[in-house]
């Protein structure tokens, strides 16, 4: 797994060159927005149902390890049998060690990117177990051999001719045109088999409702059922910041989630799973297991990143983000792209491999604006940059240079004297009213101008402003 | 030291001392959900029946109005007709095997690629136009999603308005394994976020509303 990866600048830059990509995402970002904007204005409950959910979340996080107990307490009646995992090793040692015990040749799976978040494709790969993603967009990348670029829309970097090309050689019979409905038939055609041939049913899940021990997913298209019924065995992985007191209390979740995600209100399958098949059940699966993940999250109940345990998974932060707009999820190079993916993967992978994601933000707060949980995204991210200085991860350069700063910032005179050579110095280099170039500062100018500034101070023009209008008194 | 309890201690040291009360957590929890009207949106008509049909048809899904349970195997002739469908998988409900089908090409087994499939759904939800069914002895739950067209029966009584109403429905009752809120037909907008029905469950979602 530790392949040298491209640095974030380079991952960024790479996307920014990618002409397809610009095109893919503006496409399903900006349907989103609009999508969401429209749900909106239709719900003007939403600002009082916004702080009744994050006070949810907030109650379910003041006491978790008792809604956890009673979780377990409840899914174990059910006759489901629950898993503790405290980190990614052991969660994926636990879901391979289930398929390998229950001699499992084919595992369909239904997208979790929780199921990303712990690396369950490649130990799923490494132990011989073929995998069928059986989400329309998990099947895009998976055909591509891709990470999701997106919570939501994993396969949203693609458009509809990749999408097409990839079908081509991925199905037999390949589709017969390129239309998205010609293609999604495609997918169903294809897949249709896998599903009722599938040994052991992997998903994820939206909800862990504490008072019943259910596990709630919630999706569009069906592929979920069609992968937790046939087969023997139904897995769930799921992280232990999913958990809600009762189902009314996800059901006011759910308001949120659906229109922050899609724009819809509510998604076509909600689905609740309560332990294996019955006696007498029609079908259903023989056994049912619940692996509940820590990884990270009760490190972060103990500092400011709690607030990021309220988080549902909507996508809306990166939807409505104008760095995510540019670059797409891959540049951000964990399993959750974005501002909330920003907070996350330090997280998850450290802070040392990720801090550049912190510092690629510009702190317009649109993110925490429409965060249906109310999450300071934006102060989580400079919490981050706090950390990162404390940590002295910046490079040499960068601490030189702010430490340079400081020192002028602490001395008035010789910083307005510094500000008078400074602006002299720009306006020199911005010869026809916008700055390309700048010593020191290429990575700015490599993709954007600068205005050429006015020549004086804002302290000389204020100065001047104030004598002007004291003469004329 | 077990995964759980490590869990467990880490949350508890995360948390500090605390002496958890179960029936304060309770009635905390009760309290959040004091004053639902305020947080959810209004029903989209007055009349229950027609909120419900204003919802589920906004998503696709069609509404034929039968006055009795006696109408619907007729009902649904006409909808396999319309639609040029050769029969249709039946859910093994004793309510519904006590209907005169007499004249329909009903099955019990449900193919892999199933052309239309009628259940039974336990109540409707005019706030969504969602339609709920449980699984069961009498349930397939597949019965519902490997069909092109699902069609389903739901009796103007069971017509709940909100979807606190079906937990409140649901509280102290045996839960059954499957619980699905079916809220119009299966679709995806994953690729390029263009609409499309019948992604890998039905195409067609189908509601015979029964009552007076």
């Amino acid at each position: 797994m530790t392949v040298p990866q491209p640095s974030f600048k380079e991952r960024a830059a790479a996307a920014l060159s990618d002409g397809a990509l610009k095109i893919a995402i503006d496409r399903t970002t900006g349907t989103a927005e609009r999508k969401r904007a429209a749900a909106l204005a239709t719900f003007p409950e939403f600002d009082a149902a916004r702080a009744k959910g994050k006070a949810i979340k907030n109650h379910v996080i003041a006491h978790l390890d008792h809604y956890l107990e009673m979780f377990e307490r409840n899914a174990t009646a059910a006759g489901a049998q629950v898993h503790w995992a405290t980190d990614d090793a052991e969660a994926r040692a636990i879901v391979t060690r289930i398929c390998l015990d229950a001699n499992a040749k084919l595992v369909t799976r239904s997208k979790s990117m929780l199921g990303e978040e712990i690396g369950l494709p490649h130990a799923l790969a490494d132990a011989g177990i073929e995998r069928v993603e059986t989400d329309l967009a998990e099947h895009i990348i998976q055909l591509a051999g891709e990470r999701p670029s997106h919570i939501v829309w994993p396969a949203m970097h693609r458009t509809r001719e990749q999408v097409a090309n990839l079908f081509r050689t991925g199905h037999n019979p390949p589709p017969a045109a390129e239309d998205p409905g010609t293609m999604v038939q495609s997918a169903r055609r294809e897949l249709r088999a896998k599903f009722l041939a599938a040994d052991i049913g992997i998903s994820g899940a939206n909800f862990l409702v504490a008072d019943t021990g259910a596990t709630c997913t919630v999706t569009n298209e069906g592929n979920a059922e069609l992968t937790t019924t046939p087969p023997r065995i139904h897995i769930v992985t799921a992280g232990i910041e999913k958990l809600v007191p009762s189902t009314a209390h996800a059901f006011a979740l759910l308001r949120l989630l659906v229109r922050s995600a899609t724009g819809g209100e509510m998604t076509q399958y909600t689905t609740f799973h309560h332990g294996p098949r019955r006696p007498g059940d029609a079908d259903g699966p023989e056994e049912m297991h619940i692996v509940l993940v820590d990884n990270g999250r009760t490190r972060m109940l103990a500092d400011e990143f709690r607030e990021m345990l309220r988080c549902i998974r909507c996508g809306a932060c990166m939807n409505h983000c104008v760095v995510y707009r540019q670059i797409g999820g891959h540049a951000y190079g964990g399993t959750y792209p974005g501002p909330m993916g920003a907070v996350l993967t330090p997280v998850l992978d450290g802070l040392a491999p990720s801090r550049d994601l912190a510092q690629a933000c510009t702190m317009n707060g649109r993110c925490a604006e429409v965060c249906p949980v109310g999450i300071p995204l934006p102060t989580l991210l400079r919490a981050w940059r706090r950390r990162s200085w404390r940590e002295r991860l910046e490079p040499g350069s960068v601490r030189a240079g702010i430490g340079l700063w400081a020192m002028l910032a602490r001395r008035p005179a010789l910083y307005r004297l510094a500000s008078r050579i400074g602006v002299r110095a720009l306006r020199l280099l911005g010869r026809r009213g916008w700055i390309s170039r700048l010593p020191l500062a290429g990575g700015w100018t490599a993709y954007r101008d600068m205005p050429r500034p006015s020549g004086r101070t804002f302290m000389e023009q204020y100065r001047a402003e104030q004598a002007r209008r004291e003469g004329g008194r | 030291m077990t995964a759980r309890d490590r869990i467990l201690s880490a949350i508890r040291n995360s948390l500090g001392p605390r002496r958890p009360d179960p029936d304060a957590i309770a009635a905390e929890a009760a309290a959040l959900l004091a004053d639902p009207q305020v947080t959810r949106p209004p029903l989209a008509a007055p009349d229950l029946a027609e909120a419900f049909a204003l919802k589920a048809m906004a998503l696709g899904t069609t509404i034929d109005h039968v006055p009795d349970m006696a109408a619907v195997p007729a009902a649904l002739r006409r909808y396999l007709a319309d639609h040029g469908l050769p029969g249709v998988a039946l859910q093994p409900a004793a309510e519904l095997a006590a209907l005169d089908w007499d004249g329909t090409a009903i099955h019990t087994d449900i193919a892999a690629d199933e052309a239309a499939g009628l259940g039974l759904a336990r109540w409707g939800i005019a706030e969504s136009g969602s339609l709920v069914i449980h699984s069961g002895s009498d349930n397939p739950i597949l019965l519902s999603f490997l069909p092109l067209h699902h069609i389903l029966v739901l009796r103007r009584n069971d017509l709940l308005p909100h979807l606190e109403d079906y937990a409140a429905a649901m509280q102290g009752r045996a839960q059954p394994r499957n619980a699905i809120l079916i809220t119009g037909p299966s679709g995806t907008t994953d690729i390029e976020g263009s609409y499309v029905r019948g992604a890998h469950g039905p195409g067609f979602l189908h509601v015979l509303l029964v009552g007076p």
